[in-house]
Parts: structure tokens; sequence; C-alpha cells
């Protein structure tokens, strides 16, 4: 397996009251290409700071060091979406080559200069979270490896789908719009393409669902809509960062069935953000467990369930109430 | 006697002219010491149930017998008292307290509205209140806004137990909470209800807690009854269709590596 991306020594830091604080410190971190990788931990882990950005979603007020190394196809390599191309360049060569800015490492907080005309490029769905910079995607100077562009090399799926999709657009229009913008297609051609990623989704009724506004559907159905939205453009990198949290356990296992299947079709790689860790161990592959913004333990699923290495693992796993787990009240209480 | 009895339960609401019975004729009972689980997917009416045995909303048809009394004929002071004894604890504390309040004031409110103790005295008991769910007594000039989200769930419930209740609604009071922090909310809870006597409604759609945590279990499906019994023989042998699926979709850390 070749990594997707490498993840080399990523600190994020935000301000807070005056202080710095560390959400990051110094990850590294190889995502191999066309796994499923779930990352676990709980409040303040910095879980969801790692999934920002590798997504090149941070808020400008953090503070960024180290990067994210990409093994992404040029733009004109024209590989489709399910094919990983053979241009994965140890870190080692990028590392000698370039330095420490190499050309293909993210730039985060970097300020667009055409922001204001073309609000759709390079995000997901067309929305915009509030406080964020976008990062534009650069073609490095050696053609063989660029930054990804969001939307297009990354679909993300957010934990609350009414508040990543628009209140007062189509569903077909969202979703339309991230294939004409990322995949350069006509209207009536992008409208097409989101029918078939509703049906895909399995969303009941696609043909009204595409005249359908968010409000319409169900929780889980707007999930299966972000969803679409998300590998519309084809991403080689889908993350969800806990994009079933909010929905309850019925639906939640659809989703993840979901996700599953979508994953493989596509040969997509995987990026699963979840505070469950017997919900990502039913998905992925790899495990990587966080605490304090550090990573404790990396391991396949089977080693960290069945022999984690650190002490806050076993935590996270004896926490876990499944439906085996010994009863803990006082069954004599009628008695009483 | 049963502390709790809630007898042919209907509530319906209008919805884009089309009327939706979220409750469809439940009926079910509390002993005193007691967990009573409602589980079910989202829609099934279980904190609709739970807002109406609280009398925060009406229903449109129904008994609800509380403490021997009509709770559904009681209003105006004799209601007030009896709202004493029934008390709730929310998922989301910050969302049901005002964030600027400080511990002390969201604790000294419930001493303070049903007279249960003096201005003098209630420092004191705040202290107690607040060293009985586990903290320390210096928390309380702190603001809600500052506190971790283990210990404001800790202050709801030192709310809910300020005025001597016998029942506790506990509306998905453990989802939000990280499961290291969730799991000592869960002894407290089990601890006060075997020093205290306090009786449960315990609302949830985590059947392995809810197993580990209630006697017995009642099963929601579009606002009905789909099954109830003993908690563990109900979700380790579910008979209903929507108990079937909740267990089948409950995620288990052993499948993933293998039989």
């Amino acid at each position: 397996m070749t990594a997707l991306a490498s993840i080399r020594e990523l600190t994020v830091t935000y301000r807070r009251d005056g202080r710095e604080v560390a959400a990051l410190e110094k990850i590294r971190l190889d995502i191999m290409a066309g796994e499923r990788l779930a990352i676990i931990g709980e409040s303040g882990s910095g879980k969801s700071t790692l999934a920002l950005a590798i997504a090149g979603l941070l808020p400008g007020s953090a503070t960024v060091g180290g990067g994210v190394d990409w093994f992404l196809p040029s733009f004109d390599a024209k590989a489709p979406p399910s094919v990983l191309p053979d241009i994965s360049p140890s870190r080692g060569e990028i590392g000698s080559s370039t330095g420490v800015s190499s050309p293909a490492a993210m730039v985060i907080g970097e300020i667009r200069d055409d922001g204001a005309i073309s609000p759709l490029e390079g995000e997901m769905s067309g929305r915009t979270e509030g406080g964020l910079i976008e990062r534009r995607a650069q073609k490095s100077a050696s053609g063989r490896s660029r930054t990804p562009l969001l939307g297009r090399d990354i679909g993300f799926v957010f934990q609350d789908p009414s508040a990543s999709l628009d209140p007062v657009m189509t569903i077909g229009k969202q979703i339309a719009e991230v294939a004409r913008t990322h995949l350069g297609l006509t209207w009536p051609q992008a409208y097409t393409k989101a029918k078939t990623l509703l049906e895909r989704v399995r969303l009941p009724d696609p043909d009204s669902a595409l005249r359908a506004f968010p409000h319409q559907l169900s929780g889980g159905q707007k999930q299966r809509v972000a969803i679409a939205a998300a590998i519309a453009a084809g991403p080689k990198l889908l993350i969800a960062d806990e994009a079933t949290s909010a929905l309850d356990t019925i639906v939640q296992a659809e989703i993840v069935a979901l996700i599953r299947r979508l994953v493989a079709e596509d040969g997509m790689t995987l990026l699963f953000i979840s505070h469950d860790i017997a919900l990502a161990a039913e998905l992925a592959d790899r495990i990587a467990v966080f605490r304090h913004g550090k990573l404790v333990e990396l391991g396949t699923t089977a080693r960290i369930i069945g022999a984690p290495s650190q002490a806050y693992t076993r935590v996270l796993l004896d926490a876990h109430i499944g439906l085996d787990a010994a009863p803990l009240l006082n069954r004599s209480r009628l008695d009483a | 006697m049963s502390l709790l009895a809630v007898s042919n339960l209907t509530k319906r609401y209008r919805r884009g002219g089309k009327t939706v019975t979220a409750v469809d004729d439940v009926s079910f009972h509390i002993e005193p010491g007691e967990t009573l689980a409602l589980a079910g997917p989202s829609g099934s009416g279980k904190s609709t149930i739970a807002r109406l045995a609280l009398r925060l909303i009406e229903p449109d048809a129904g008994g609800i017998e509380f403490e021997g009394d009509d709770f559904l004929a009681l209003s105006g002071s004799p209601l007030r008292a009896r709202r004493a004894r029934l008390q709730m604890v929310f998922q989301d504390p910050l969302a049901a307290f005002n964030p600027r309040a400080t511990v002390a004031r969201v604790l000294d409110d419930p001493l303070r509205i049903h007279g249960i103790a003096s201005r003098s005295e209630r420092p004191r008991r705040i202290a107690a209140l607040l060293e009985r769910v586990g903290l320390s007594a210096g928390l309380a000039p702190r603001a809600i806004h500052e506190i971790s989200g283990g210990q404001r769930q800790r202050v709801a419930i030192a709310r809910a137990i300020a005025t001597k209740p016998s029942l506790i609604v506990l509306d998905e009071a453990l989802s939000a909470l990280d499961v290291s922090v969730r799991g000592q909310i869960l002894d407290l809870l089990l601890d006060l209800q075997r020093q205290e006597r306090i009786a449960y409604l315990f609302i949830s759609h985590d059947l392995g807690v809810v197993r580990t945590i209630a006697h017995r279990v009642v099963l929601l499906d579009g606002g009905r009854i789909a099954e109830s019994g003993d908690a563990r023989a109900i979700i380790d042998a579910p008979q209903s269709a929507v108990g079937k699926a909740l267990v089948a979709a409950t995620p288990r850390l052993n499948r993933s590596i293998g039989p």
C-alpha cells in the first residue's frame, strides 16, 4: 500500500484568552491509499482539528506547524476516480528536493485574492463556513504532486447535515453544482449526475428529491444528500467527521453501511472521525487513538481492540457499554 | 401503588395540515426506586412522553397519576409543590441553564423557589449538594459556561436532587458526555438511587446503556409501545421489529475482529 497523504510533525495551535493552546502536537501519520482509517478520541483530543487541517478548513486564527504531503495525480493525468495513480514518491524524495516548504505541502491559511468572484470553487457544495479561509489548490513545480482541492479531491461530511446544506437551494442544485464546478459539466449534465448520485445514496424517489429542499427530508436523508454532494466530484479521500453522531442508532447503522459501500465502489480512502470506538471498529481497517492533541496509539483494528498497547486505549475500551456489558444496577431494589 | 402511572396517553400534533400522532395510547408505570427506560428511534415519541409526564405539554387523551394524585388535575400552588418531587435532567445542560449564571445561582433557585432553605442556610446547602454529586464546593462561584461538560451534568443532577424528588426524568442525559465521564455519571446516578430511592425515567436510544442500568424497558415505535418488560430479557431477545432493528444496529466492539 502507498500513502495518499503523509502528515508530518503537524502542530496546530489556537489563541484563546491570550494564550496559545495546542490542539494538535507533532502528529506523524500516513493515510494509506484505499484504507479506512478511524480517528478516535474524546472532546479536546484534536480529532476534528486534524480533519479540518487535512481538508484545509482550519480557521485563519489557527497557527500551523509541519504539514501534509500529498501524493495526488496532476489534474491533466485524467485518471479515473477509482484508479489510484502510481506517482508516489517517498517522503524522503520530496523532502530532499524541496526542503521545508515542499510545493506539495499544504498551504494553510492562505487568503484567496479572487474569493469574492467565485464562491463555489474549492469547497463542498458551495457552502462557506464562517471565518474559514480557503486554501488554493496549487500544482507543484514538478507536476508530479499537488495540493488537494476540497470538493474535488476531498469530500467532507460534517456532523450536522442541516448546517452543511443550504436551506433555500434544492437538493438537486446543491449536488449538481459540485459536479459542475469540479468536473466541468453543463447544468443538464450535472443534474443527470446528481440524480445518479441520489440513486447511489439510496434516497427514495430521486426525481422528486432533486426538486426538494433540505427541510423536507429527515436527518438521515439529509446526511445521504450531504454524502452525495461530498462524493459528486469523485474525490480520492472522504472525510466523515462525526457524520453519524446526531443520528439515532438505526439510521447511524444505515449511514455507516452506505459509507462502507460507496468507499468500496469508488476506491476512496476514508478518514472516519468518531468518539465511538465500537462504531469505528466496525468500519475501519486501522484505528488511530488521539488524546489531548497527541496520537496515543495507531494500529490495525484487530490489534487496537484485541491488544491495545496504551493504557488510555484500554480505558476507552473498558468505558464502552456494549450489549454484553455487566449490569450495574441493584436488581434487588423491588424487594426493599 | 405505583409512583407514576401513565394510562392511554395520546398526543397529536398538527403539521402542515396533517395530524401526526406522536404518542398513541401509551400506558406504563414506574415503582419507587425503579429505573424504567424508554427507548426507540428518532420520532418514536420518547421525548414527547417525557414532556407529557413533566406536564411541560398537555396530552390530548389519557391520564397521569403521580404519587397517588391525578397529576393532570393539579394546578396553581399544589402543582408547583408536586413538581418539586418530579425533576428532570436533559442532554445538554448548557442549553438548560442560563449560561451567564454561576453554579451557586443555578442551585440557589430551586432551594429558594420551593422554600427548602432560608437565605442564610442556602450557601451551606449548596456546598452540600455539590459534594453530594462529587464536585468541590469551591466550584460554586464559577460561571456555568466555564466548567466542563461532565461538571455541568453533575450540577444539573445537583439541581434536580435539591428538591428531594421521588422521580427524575433523564432525557438523553448521558448522550453528549465523553465515555470516560459517562461511566462516572452513571455511577453517581446509581448511588443516588440506592441512597435516596429515587426512580428514573431514563430516555435513551443507546440499548447498551439501557441494558446496564434499567430494570425495565419500554420500546417505542411510531408513538406506540412495541414491547416492554425486563430490560435484559427484552434486549437479549427482542421480539418486535423495532427491537430487533435497534439491537442489530448497536455497534459491537468484537464484531469487527471476527469469531
